[in-house]
């Protein structure tokens, strides 16, 4: 066995070689981490639906790593017509325009038709009971005004790197948004799902 | 000098055609003009959006890795104590896995990082940098302390194996390559914003948030039943980060070693350890053995 001291004299080239990978590593991943956090800009992005993309194929409730989706149907209430024949509420030729479960296109009964004055009504969702499963908004969209759509409601929302729904969505629907701004309202237009021209515009 | 190319009339029509399909939408959001309730006086309801959390949890989550790894090279290097990184590792599973759900981890941030050098639109906060960054500068000053003690998905596996099987030499080296091709692809997914695989493929994700698909589950479940005989499977033959974190700790400033003025070369170690990662001895001197 050698003595202590004469360690570093047998060692001398290992330790070299050591010392200059661990150096060039060390720089790689300052370098690595450095350019990422020059491009971060601190802003933390969330999950968000672009409600004009959207095609509500339904995937959203069945592909959310949460067995219930953190996507809802919202409703843009100044958007809305309070149509007392909802094509987002009734079937499609509903034998009568009454709360029927018959009559109700939504599978779990999680809208709620409330008469506000003749003729119109007003459509409340119960998040509790929706699933995201986007049966209204596609009645809504295709013959109302489109009031009622799909957003992920980042109370539930885990916020996933990557995003299940996301890497299903056959619209590429799902884009991120500053989470200051996590919500798109629809009645402002397309202009303000776009960060950057929302930005130009609004703030 | 060039002649400006006229548009035939047929041309004219297509346009007035296609301009007549794209105005069908744009009037549909006006199909039903809203009222404007003059008889009741109706208020409409404010559209809730409920925030996502706010952004300290972040910091408190880069924090606590932090602490983590001071405390697991405290624990690896100083107490020699394989007990104290066991307790660690608990705790690391029940914060790091179950209670935060196992996102943003530093496996996944190799994504988010490469997408944010990639992408222009995409934006990293600096919290997910440093949870990135935090594990390899601890791997190169004393190894794979994140490995060992701080990261749940080695935790979990940890804590159901029961009998660890040796594997031949050849395997496990040959084994060992695919973490690096699994990092290409990673990185060259993330780069090109074709998906982050490595979140797709996250195996326990599942059993982190108690909720996720069947096949999830059944990718995890089958990796956690192959973790009783084979110890730790995901990172020795899987782990992208640890790919990157083997690479830093090679060359790491401090290790755990044998005390060599005790070894007796009795080589029972090599067999203890369950990953293989003991082999025999070699003289440092680089001479033939005394």
């Amino acid at each position: 066995m050698s003595e202590p001291g004469s360690n570093d004299a047998h060692l001398t080239r290992r330790r070299f070689f050591s010392r200059v990978a661990r150096g060039a590593l060390g720089v790689a991943a300052a370098g690595v981490a450095g350019a990422a956090l020059v491009k971060a800009g601190a802003r933390r992005q969330v999950w968000q639906i672009d409600p004009f993309k959207c095609v509500q194929c339904g995937q959203c409730r069945t592909h959310c790593v949460l067995e219930n989706s953190a996507v809802k149907c919202v409703h843009d209430f100044v958007m809305c017509g309070y149509c007392e024949l909802c094509t987002g509420f009734f079937y499609p030729d509903p034998n009568a325009l009454n709360e029927g479960a018959e009559n109700q296109l939504c599978p779990v009964g999680a809208i709620r038709r409330v008469f506000v004055e003749e003729p119109y009504f007003e459509y409340h969702i119960d998040e509790r009971l929706c699933t995201g499963c986007g049966e209204c908004v596609k009645g809504c969209s295709d013959f109302g005004n489109g009031s009622l759509y799909l957003q992920v409601r980042q109370d539930r929302c885990l916020n996933c790197n990557e995003c299940a729904i996301a890497a299903a969505c056959p619209a590429d629907a799902f884009i991120r948004l500053p989470a200051d701004r996590p919500y798109v309202v629809k009645h402002l237009g397309k202009d303000a799902v776009n960060p950057e021209s929302a930005n130009g515009g609004n703030a | 000098m060039a002649h400006p190319r006229r548009t035939p009339v047929w041309g004219w029509a297509l346009v007035a055609v296609a301009v007549a399909i794209l105005a069908v939408p744009a009037l549909a959001v006006e199909r039903f003009p809203p009222p404007d309730f003059t008889e009741t006086g109706h208020t409409l309801p404010p559209l809730v959006q409920p925030p996502p959390g706010a952004a300290w949890q972040d910091i408190i989550h880069a924090a606590a890795l932090a602490v983590g790894l001071a405390l697991a090279a405290w624990f690896a290097l100083r107490l020699r104590s394989r007990m104290a990184i066991a307790w660690l590792s608990v705790a690391s599973l029940l914060y790091f896995g179950f209670y935060l759900g196992g996102c943003v981890c530093p496996i996944g941030s190799i994504q988010n990082v490469t997408a944010a050098l990639a992408d222009p639109a995409y934006t990293v906060p600096v919290t997910v940098v440093l949870i990135f960054a935090l594990p390899l500068v601890f791997a190169l000053l004393v190894g794979r302390v994140f490995c060992s003690g701080v990261c749940p998905l080695g935790a979990i596996q940890d804590l159901v194996l029961l009998k660890p099987l040796r594997l031949p030499l050849w395997l496990q080296s040959a084994l060992s390559c695919v973490p690096l091709v699994y990092l290409g692809l990673a990185v060259l997914y993330a780069a090109t914003g074709s998906g982050f695989v490595i979140c797709q493929w996250d195996p326990f994700v599942a059993f982190f948030r108690l909720d996720g698909s069947p096949g999830m589950f059944l990718w995890g479940g089958g990796l956690l039943v192959l973790s009783t005989f084979i110890g730790r499977p995901y990172c020795r033959f899987l782990c992208p980060y640890g790919a990157l974190l083997g690479l830093c700790a090679r060359v790491a400033a401090w290790r755990v070693s044998t005390t060599p003025d005790e070894c007796v070369n009795c080589r029972l170690c090599e067999n203890a350890c369950p990953f293989g990662a003991i082999r025999a001895p070699t003289y440092e001197g680089g001479g033939p053995q005394p």
